[in-house]
């Protein structure tokens, strides 16, 4: 026996294991993709049962391309998912720098800060649009409503009433509505996962070399100079790092747009998946291969980007 | 220019006070060491002089002009870090640029003065790497030529030296030297290392627990210590220092012989004693002698090598007038 096969033969198990993880469902979704298999049809019954005498062959690819919501759902999975990068990388960076400062609290503020991440996305979902986003009921109607309640009374003040006269009155946005679901979905992860960022980005701040600041302002470095030359860079790792996981994870977002909209103006490929399979499960995984072709795509693009910052 | 003076200058931190009032005056295009044991404040001193400390309270003056609430890189002083403090992104020659950078420097002066340093520094090979590329001794050079490409009114080194292996320290030591002596730029240098403080200085500051317990040059410290402390801070070995009857003999509370002025016989001489350790060094010898009656060990130190091993009985001597005699107050007697 040489050297490497012992070794080799007591990974097997966990490659083993790991291969029918992974291929198991893989190869059981290609199979699907590729025969006509509904879960209910009275006119069809045998396509009730997946068989290999159901063959399609491209016909459910064909037939997701060319249904009307999936090119949709593709750039809406996008937009949402690099709106929410972007949102959580800027605040995470600047609540980060703001809270390592000593100030008195400050235990209290990072644990507040942390929790919103520990909510559950439905809850998440819930809270937000019933709670916050209500037009009506929510803290945006009553806000509003308050707004204009105010600019009404101030309009027959004397000297300033003029002012306000001129005010509009606001209106409440509908946040269930086709064209604002999306942001509604991107506001309430954001919230959810600029905590995440914020954490990591907080560890790194601290492990920043104080003497390179002091040589910094000595050079004649502004406040804002500093942050720009030292500390960004300085994060560019964990900026990677919280790119790459949120990246994957968001693609994949399902409870939220399901509460706020039921995937109404605001779907991705995983909520499209959902509704195939409501009957089609053939369709359902043709999509299941476009998300895994998607998500490879990104994933690509991603190691392109941000994997050479992670080497280094 | 660059002559830097402070003025009753104190510095707390909370309760503690680090440096009680003290007067310093460094001439412009001195090179000024301070040194003294860890923690005697005087990287402290360093850093309130360069503005990243606030005193307490005081006034520092460089050129006449009153600083002491002056921003730090309005002061127009360099400093170097023990640990470099280089930028980890940027390459060389952008570490280098950075201070010109900011101070909105044309691009061609940028590169005209980055070549100019470079060279100076060896360090042209090296411009575009990164800092965790280079080695110890280029990384230092790398952190003083952005100190020099700001042209300041003077340079702050605290320990630069001291993660380097010895013989790169001997080597920067004397590029330093020869940086001073073409720039005659005001420069104050932190070390704990002797060698270092008697070879660059033009005038030595001995601190203790944030005090100045002397100021003058090499050779006025090592031949006329002010009082105790520095007789025993300042030369290699450390000077022998004994008190009681044998003091007493000459008239002072305490009295000091360096190793080196310290004569070894086998047969006949002033004090007797047991050899213990010998260290020999081919050039020199240090011999440990115990059982004196003066102290817990007399070292003495004797030029080329000598016959003795452990157990061995010597006879000490000292030289005539090299004795020096210091009162119940710790202080010189002349
Ligand atoms: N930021 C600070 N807060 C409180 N105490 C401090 C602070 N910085 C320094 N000290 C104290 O001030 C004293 C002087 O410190 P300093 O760093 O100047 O010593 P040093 O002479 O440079 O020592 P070393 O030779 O070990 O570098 C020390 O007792 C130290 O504990
Ligand atoms: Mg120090």
């Amino acid at each position: 026996m040489s050297d490497r096969t012992l070794p080799r033969l007591l990974q097997t198990p966990a490659v083993v294991l790991l291969l029918i993880w992974m291929l198991v469902p893989l190869s059981m979704t290609l199979y699907f993709s590729f025969i006509r298999y509904v879960l209910n049809n009275l006119r069809r019954p045998e396509w009730t049962t997946p068989s290999l005498s159901n063959w399609r062959g491209f016909g459910n690819y064909e037939f997701v391309l060319k249904s009307k919501d999936f090119l949709f759902a593709i750039q809406n999975s996008l937009f949402i998912v690099c709106s929410i990068l972007i949102l959580t990388v800027i605040l995470g960076v600047l609540i980060a720098v703001l809270v390592n400062r000593t100030f008195p609290g400050r235990g209290i503020v990072r644990v507040l800060l942390i929790s919103p991440f520990f909510v559950m996305p439905a809850v998440n979902g819930v809270l937000w649009i019933n709670m916050l986003l209500d037009p009506v009921l929510g803290l945006q109607g009553l806000a509003v409503n308050g707004l204009n309640d105010l600019a009404a009374s101030l309009r027959d003040a004397p000297l300033i009433g003029w002012f306000f006269s001129l005010w509009p009155e606001f209106e409440p946005i509908s946040f269930r509505a086709t064209q604002t679901s999306a942001y509604a979905v991107i506001m309430m992860v954001t919230w959810q996962w600029t905590p995440f960022a914020v954490l990591i980005f907080m560890t790194s701040l601290q492990s920043e070399d104080q003497q390179q600041k002091e040589a910094a302002v000595l050079d004649g470095a502004s406040t804002w100079a500093q942050f720009r030359f030292l500390t960004v860079p300085h994060l560019g790792r964990p900026i990677a790092i919280v790119v790459m996981i949120q990246a994957i994870f968001h693609l994949s977002l399902y409870a939220e747009i399901e509460i706020v909209s039921r995937g109404n103006g605001n779907k991705n490929l995983p909520y499209l998946i959902g509704e195939f399979a409501n009957n089609n499960i053939g369709a359902a995984s043709a999509t299941g291969i476009f998300a895994v072709i998607l998500a490879n795509i990104v994933a690509i693009f991603l190691l392109r980007m941000i994997g050479k910052t992670l080497m280094e | 220019m660059g002559r830097i003076v402070l003025e009753n200058v104190t510095k707390s931190f909370g309760d503690v006070e680090v440096i009680p009032p003290l007067d310093l005056t460094i001439e412009d295009g001195e090179f000024a060491v301070f040194v003294g044991p860890s923690g005697c404040g005087k990287s402290t001193l360093l850093r309130l002089i360069a503005g990243l400390e606030d005193t307490s309270s005081g006034k520092i003056l460089i050129d006449d002009a009153d600083v002491t609430a002056v921003s730090p890189s309005k002061r127009g002083l360099a400093m170097v870090f023990q640990s470099y403090a280089l930028y980890p992104h940027m390459t060389v020659r952008k570490n280098i640029a950075f201070p010109m950078r900011m101070a909105g420097v044309s691009d061609a002066e940028q590169e005209k003065r980055i070549a100019a340093a470079a060279k100076a520094l060896n360090l042209t090979d090296y411009l575009d790497r990164k800092p965790g590329q280079l080695s110890g001794g280029q990384r230092q050079r790398v952190a003083i030529g952005r100190a020099i490409v700001r042209d300041p009114s003077a340079f702050l080194f605290d320990e630069p030296l001291s993660n380097l292996d010895a013989a790169l320290r001997v080597g920067m030591r004397l590029e330093i030297c020869e940086m001073h002596s073409r720039m005659e730029t005001t420069m104050i240098y932190v070390t704990h290392d002797q060698v270092e403080a008697m070879t660059m200085a033009d005038k030595i500051v001995v601190l203790q627990a944030g005090v100045i317990e002397q100021v003058g040059s090499p050779l006025d410290l090592y031949h006329k210590p002010r009082n105790v402390f520095v007789a025993g801070f300042i030369g290699s070995p450390r000077m022998n220092l004994f008190s009681g009857p044998e003091a007493a003999k000459h008239d002072a509370a305490t009295i000091g012989i360096r190793p080196e002025h310290t004569e070894v016989s086998t047969t006949e001489g002033t004090w007797k004693g047991i050899v213990g350790v010998a260290e020999h060094l081919g050039s020199d010898t240090f011999i440990h002698v115990h059982d004196t009656g003066l102290a817990d060990t007399v070292t003495v130190r004797i030029a080329g090598d000598i016959a003795v091993s452990h157990g061995d009985t010597v006879f000490l001597t000292p030289q005539a007038g090299q004795i020096h005699r210091f009162n119940a107050d710790g202080l010189r007697i002349d």
